[in-house]
């Protein structure tokens, strides 16, 4: 379908469009004229990827300036999906035009991903194969070794050809690669300068460690989207934030002793090249492949843009003078972690002491993690991984010397409060959300926020401190009511339920869920999936609920399988779910509301036609760290404790429910058990709060179950999608029809607000004109009375 | 030292750390083992040893081929499990008394860091270096100490000054935070009263029964919610204000400025390096005006000591005041506020902390 927004044409790739996608579309088109930020919510399931792209697509292939797309999402499937929704619309619009255009998309994932390299590839953990893989592939071993067994001959190509024009899913670099003895994940990595479309993982924009390597040659105009953006936050901070252990820390010795070593080899064998590190230290150069591009360099979050044009301090100049300096400063590190009491400190207090007690200053300490850097690269050393835990040390010392503010340390010296055997952690925590985040608005002129519950919305500017132009959420319109969203807040006893600490263990509200848990499991068809707050509730529950038989009643009508931290074994628990819901038995999946299985898994269809929430998923209020940026948060974006408590708890929920709806076509019921939802519901996305109606906030358990039934029944009768034409999904002709309504509803609300000049409180009259006069004006236009409601609906938020 | 006192007593997993190795008693048997270095010659024992060899005067060291001579008042706790960087730093605290030079002394950040190379290098020869090289430094550490004295002194000063400043920041920052705090608290209560009174009044004009109870409730919700709405704004203007207001002067030095080394002292100047002259014109002896000419000639004007060179310097200054001075130019840029993250991080110190916390009930808090 093709259509324009404003004097843009945009290529659809579908026959229909629903509304709130147009509505996306164009708010996202003013963004991109504006030139600023936005945060927009869109519904689960309503094709968001596609909008987005289709938009963006048109956008830089209409527009003279071909900006770039930068498209970062979370997992890997979600790359995937953006990557096949990218290849259709490229390949409908090659239909539509008549021509394939010059266009080139490409994902970019780990090396683990996209290995061709017959050993290291079956290397089970990420780290190992990426460290395997510099070892082959760094510079002094290619000069060194002719190239054997490894499949990678880039410098063959021309850098700028590696790969043709088009889109590569990661399934097709891999083949090409394949086919063409060529490394894909260097192919991509060396090929973003000249893709128009990029998707990758948000880490590769956030991670101060890998932006810096990755993204560093992306232009300042291209434009940034975060999908699935409601936890952006927490991806900011623990990009941030290092742990260390007495473990890492007795490697990180180990690998400081075998530098050493490596250093007196070095001064015996080839003392040259130590010298030439050392001259160009005192020349204040850095390595060559740092400066190739000043201009597109991107602020380093861990060294200020001053900073890095500095020279490296003369203390740490020397290989042998570097390592005395770690040394010194692990010791002291290991010296602190015998501390037996919980200490939190700021980055300037644990600096003051530790220049009182081992005299290194805090600048010599900002360059730690480029100064090793440079000592292995000098030193050739292939095997990276056993530096890992050195580079940990280092990259802490660069960031508790660089970050006064938004930093903190905090030392806990048990891993909980009854525990017997010290087993000491430093956190070194990021409080600030915005830090990580900045780099990346200062740089880029465009950073679209998207996701289908970010609610609500002017949390997010807050936190992460920028300004948007556009900030939207979009309601969903229906054609019927197809999901169902309520809120228990008793059970039929009338007696209240709610996970809070003071009765969550009491028997009656515990049988209460259970009693919910039956009912519904008797009346919900096929899957149904039901959230708790937490691992350690979800137990404790589940045993008392095997106490009270509740259990052998659930398991007459459904299967009933649990989620555990252990992912394999959910995996395992998910597809023995997924068949006992294809083949009729249904069955129950218990899962917990921040773990996997509610952020990255879709119940759609007859998967979920019932997610249940029960108890409020509020955070484990006593990590000092989540203290800690609580009184950051308030301190310095004046957000209240219990604002971002209970944001945070409604972010996750909302994420529960939309769990099951993921598509216009499906239906589902959301049940929200606890009765401090009731305070809560306008925290919900627009589309789910819209959705329930007054008469379904607080309900018994009996009552829910009277209204699901009805609900089902509903659902139950026959749907053809031709009903939804024109209401919930339109037509190209819908679209004009509505596009011409637009224009003259603003040339009829510019007319009253003439009159309202003229004669004083017109104006609002005319806006709060009721809705069936409206409809009758509409009356001759070629539309029905339903889309002029749902229009309304729309004009009344 | 202070937040190191609570060592553990528990066992460490190197058995090192838990035999003496003079009189061979271990943890398991004395929990209380506790060891003590001299940094004579950095050989470790138990406290018990110490008293029982150096209470009655000097001794020399029972290590096996040490014999140094060790005086009881030299034993202390090591900082370090690693007496090697005990070591280090000892050495360090004294080279680094006499070679305390401060970045700012230098003209470039290239010599700076040739000075701190050198520094660096006289250490490591200490700490490692041969017999030869050790003497070496230990002759150069006394010659620089010599030549310098003055100097030494100087930064020293200089460096517990700064330290003075610093701490002086640090107690500030906190008072701030607390003052912070009590205001939220305040505010709080203030807020938990306003609900309450308007609740009441609510349901006194129900009980009257006066207007259609919906619109009543309503009206008084909307009422409440207005207002802690306004007073939230108020506080966050008057959030911006204290923030402005109680942020102390910035004191964070970067330390990357780069000065020019000091200059001879000038005679005192009290006008501070202003100059007088007229730039704009050059005062004559005499101009020619005939309105002037009576009082110049007039010896009757003149006998008072009027002067007419007084006066001719007076008008030309009038004449030219003000001239090439851009308003714009003159007003100073406000001086941005420290940004309160400073105060945030300190705060969420306290918090993760767990000291000065009310108790935090999250869980239910509506
Ligand atoms: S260059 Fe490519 S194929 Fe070779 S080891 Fe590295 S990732 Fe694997
Ligand atoms: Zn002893
Ligand atoms: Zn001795």
């Amino acid at each position: 379908m093709k259509f324009n927004i404003g004097d843009l044409p945009v290529l659809f790739p579908y026959p229909r469009i629903y509304p709130e996608q147009y509505d996306y579309m164009c708010d996202l088109k003013k963004t991109l004229d504006a030139g600023g930020h936005c945060v927009l919510e869109m519904p689960s399931g309503t094709g968001k990827t596609v909008s987005l792209l289709s938009l963006i697509v048109a956008y830089q292939q209409y527009y003279p300036e071909h900006r770039k797309l930068i498209y970062c999402s979370r997992t890997m499937s979600e790359i995937e999906k953006a990557l096949a929704e990218l290849k259709a619309l490229m390949k409908y619009r090659a239909d539509q035009l008549g021509y394939v255009e010059e266009f080139r998309g490409m994902g970019l994932t780990s090396r683990k991903n996209l290995c061709l390299h017959p050993s290291v590839k079956r290397e089970k953990s990420g780290a190992v194969v990426d460290a395997r893989c510099r070892s082959l592939t760094a510079g002094f071993v290619k000069e060194k070794k002719d190239r054997g067994e490894d499949v990678n001959n880039l410098d063959l190509l021309e850098p700028h050809n590696l790969i043709p024009n088009g889109v590569w899913t990661l399934d097709g670099i891999m083949k090409y690669g394949e086919e063409h003895k060529q490394c894909p994940y260097f192919t991509s990595r060396r090929m973003m300068t000249f893709c128009n479309v990029i998707i990758y993982s948000y880490h590769y924009l956030l991670d101060p460690k890998i932006a810096e390597r990755v993204s560093k040659e992306l232009s300042n105009d291209c434009i940034v989207v975060f999908d699935e953006a409601h936890n952006i936050d927490n991806v900011c901070i623990e990009s941030l934030s290092t742990d260390i252990t007495e473990e890492s820390l007795r490697r990180a010795t180990r690998g400081a002793q075998n530098l050493e070593t490596k250093i007196s080899d070095m001064k015996d064998s080839d003392a040259d090249k130590l010298r030439a590190e050392y001259d160009s230290l005192v020349a204040g150069l850095r390595g060559a492949q740092e400066d190739r591009d000043e201009d597109a360099f991107m602020a380093n979050p861990a060294l200020p843009d001053d900073l890095l044009k500095e020279a490296i301090p003369g203390n740490i100049r020397r290989a042998e003078h570097f390592v005395a300096f770690l040394k010194r400063f692990i010791e002291y590190l290991k010296t602190r972690m015998k501390v037996r009491q919980v200490i939190s400190e700021t980055p300037p207090s644990f600096l003051a002491h530790l220049r009182e007690y081992t005299h290194i200053e805090k600048k010599p300490l900002r360059f730690c993690a480029e100064r090793l850097t440079s000592l292995v690269r000098t030193l050739e050393l292939t095997n990276i991984e056993d530096y890992q835990p050195l580079q940990e040390v280092a990259t802490f010392a660069t960031l508790v010397a660089t970050y006064e503010k938004g930093f903190l340390l905090i030392l806990e010296p048990y891993e909980t409060e009854t525990a017997e055997v010290p087993n000491p952690v430093l956190h070194f925590t990021c409080l600030d959300a915005a830090i990580a985040m900045k780099p990346v608005f200062d740089r880029f002129s465009t950073v679209i926020i998207t996701s289908g519950t970010i609610s609500p919305l002017e949390m997010y500017p807050k936190m992460l401190n920028f300004e948007t132009v556009v900030q939207e959420s979009y309601p969903m319109t229906l054609a019927r009511r197809s999901f169902l969203p309520m809120i228990v807040t008793r059970g039929s006893d009338q007696v209240a339920i709610s996970s809070g600490f003071q009765v969550r263990n009491e028997p009656s509200v515990v049988r209460n869920y259970g009693n919910l848990l039956t009912e519904f499991s008797k009346l919900t068809p096929d899957g149904m999936v039901v959230f708790f707050p937490s691992y350690l509730y979800m137990e404790s529950i589940i045993s008392m609920w095997q106490g009270m038989g509740i259990l052998d009643e659930v398991w007459k009508y459904k299967l009933i399988l649990v989620e555990t931290p252990d992912a394999q074994e959910t995996s395992l628990a998910l597809e023995t779910y997924r068949t006992a819901c294809c083949n009729g038995r249904g069955a129950i999946l218990l899962c917990v509301a921040r773990g996997k299985v509610s952020e990255g898994i879709d119940f759609d269809h007859q998967y979920g036609r019932t997610v249940l929430c029960i108890g409020v998923p509020f955070q484990y209020t006593e990590s000092r760290i989540l203290k800690a940026r609580l009184e950051f948060l308030r301190e310095t974006y004046r957000i209240k404790e219990n604002d971002f408590l209970s944001f945070d708890a409604m972010r996750h929920a909302a994420q529960c429910l939309g769990r099951v709806l993921r598509g216009k076509d499906d239906y589902g019921i959301m049940v929200l058990a606890d009765k401090r939802f009731l305070r809560k519901r306008t925290q919900l996305p627009k589309w789910i709060n819209e959705a329930i109606l007054d008469a379904e906030v607080d309900l018994s358990t009996d009552m829910a179950v009277g209204t699901a039934k009805k609900f089902l029944r509903t659902m139950a009768q026959p749907f053809p999608s031709l009903d939804q034409d024109g209401v919930s999904t339109w037509r190209i002709e819908d679209l004009e029809a509505h596009k011409e309504k637009m224009e003259n509803e603003s040339i009829r609300q510019l007319r009253a607000e003439m009159e309202g000049i003229e004669n004083g409180g017109g104006k609002e009259v005319v806006q709060n004109g009721n809705g069936k006069e409206e409809a009758q004006h509409m009356g001759d236009d070629a539309f029905d009375d339903a889309e002029a409601e749902a229009e309304m609906m729309k004009l009344d938020h | 030292m202070s937040r190191l006192k609570s060592q553990s007593t528990a066992l460490t997993d190197d058995p090192l750390n838990d035999i003496c190795p003079v009189c061979k008693s271990n943890r398991y048997l004395n929990p209380t083992l506790q060891f003590l270095i001299n940094p004579e010659c950095y050989h470790k024992m138990c406290s018990t040893c110490v008293d029982r060899i150096f209470t009655s005067g000097p001794a020399s060291c029972p290590v096996v081929g040490c014999g140094k001579t060790l005086r009881k008042k030299g034993f202390h706790k090591a900082f370090f499990a690693d007496l090697k960087i005990e070591r280090e730093c000892d050495i360090r605290k004294r080279v680094g008394a006499v070679f305390n030079r401060r970045e700012d002394e230098f003209e470039s950040l290239s010599s700076w860091n040739d000075y701190l190379e050198m520094v660096e290098g006289l250490i490591f020869d200490l700490v490692e270096g041969t017999m030869k090289e050790k003497a070496k430094a230990e002759e150069t550490l006394r010659a620089h100490r010599a030549a310098n004295a003055k100097e030494i002194e100087d930064n020293k000063r200089a460096g517990l000054e700064a330290k003075d400043v610093e701490l002086q920041r640090e107690r500030e920052e906190k008072e701030a935070v607390r003052q912070r705090r009590l205001a939220i608290l305040r505010e709080q209560e203030e807020d938990k009263l306003d609900v309450e009174k308007e609740r009441r009044e609510m349901l006194e004009r129900l009980a009257r029964g006066d207007g259609d109870a919906n619109a009543i409730t309503k009206h008084a919700q909307k009422v409440i919610l207005k207002k802690s709405s306004a007073r939230r704004n108020l506080a966050e203007s008057n959030f911006a204000d204290t923030a402005n207001g109680s942020a102390p002067s910035n004191l964070s030095i970067r330390g990357l400025k780069k000065k020019v080394a000091p200059k001879a002292e000038l005679a005192y100047d009290p006008f501070g390096g202003l100059d007088l002259k007229p730039a704009r014109y050059t005062l004559q002896s005499s101009y020619e005006n005939e309105w002037l000419d009576n009082a110049k000639n007039n010896t009757l004007h003149m006998a008072g000591g009027y002067s007419m060179n007084e006066y001719y310097s007076r008008t030309m200054f009038e004449a030219f005041s003000g001239l090439g001075i851009f308003i714009g130019d003159q007003v100073v840029e406000k001086s941005l506020p420290a940004a309160p993250a400073t105060i945030g991080t300190v705060g969420a110190a306290e918090a993760a902390g767990g000291r000065l916390r009310q108790e935090m009930n999250t869980d239910d808090v509506f």
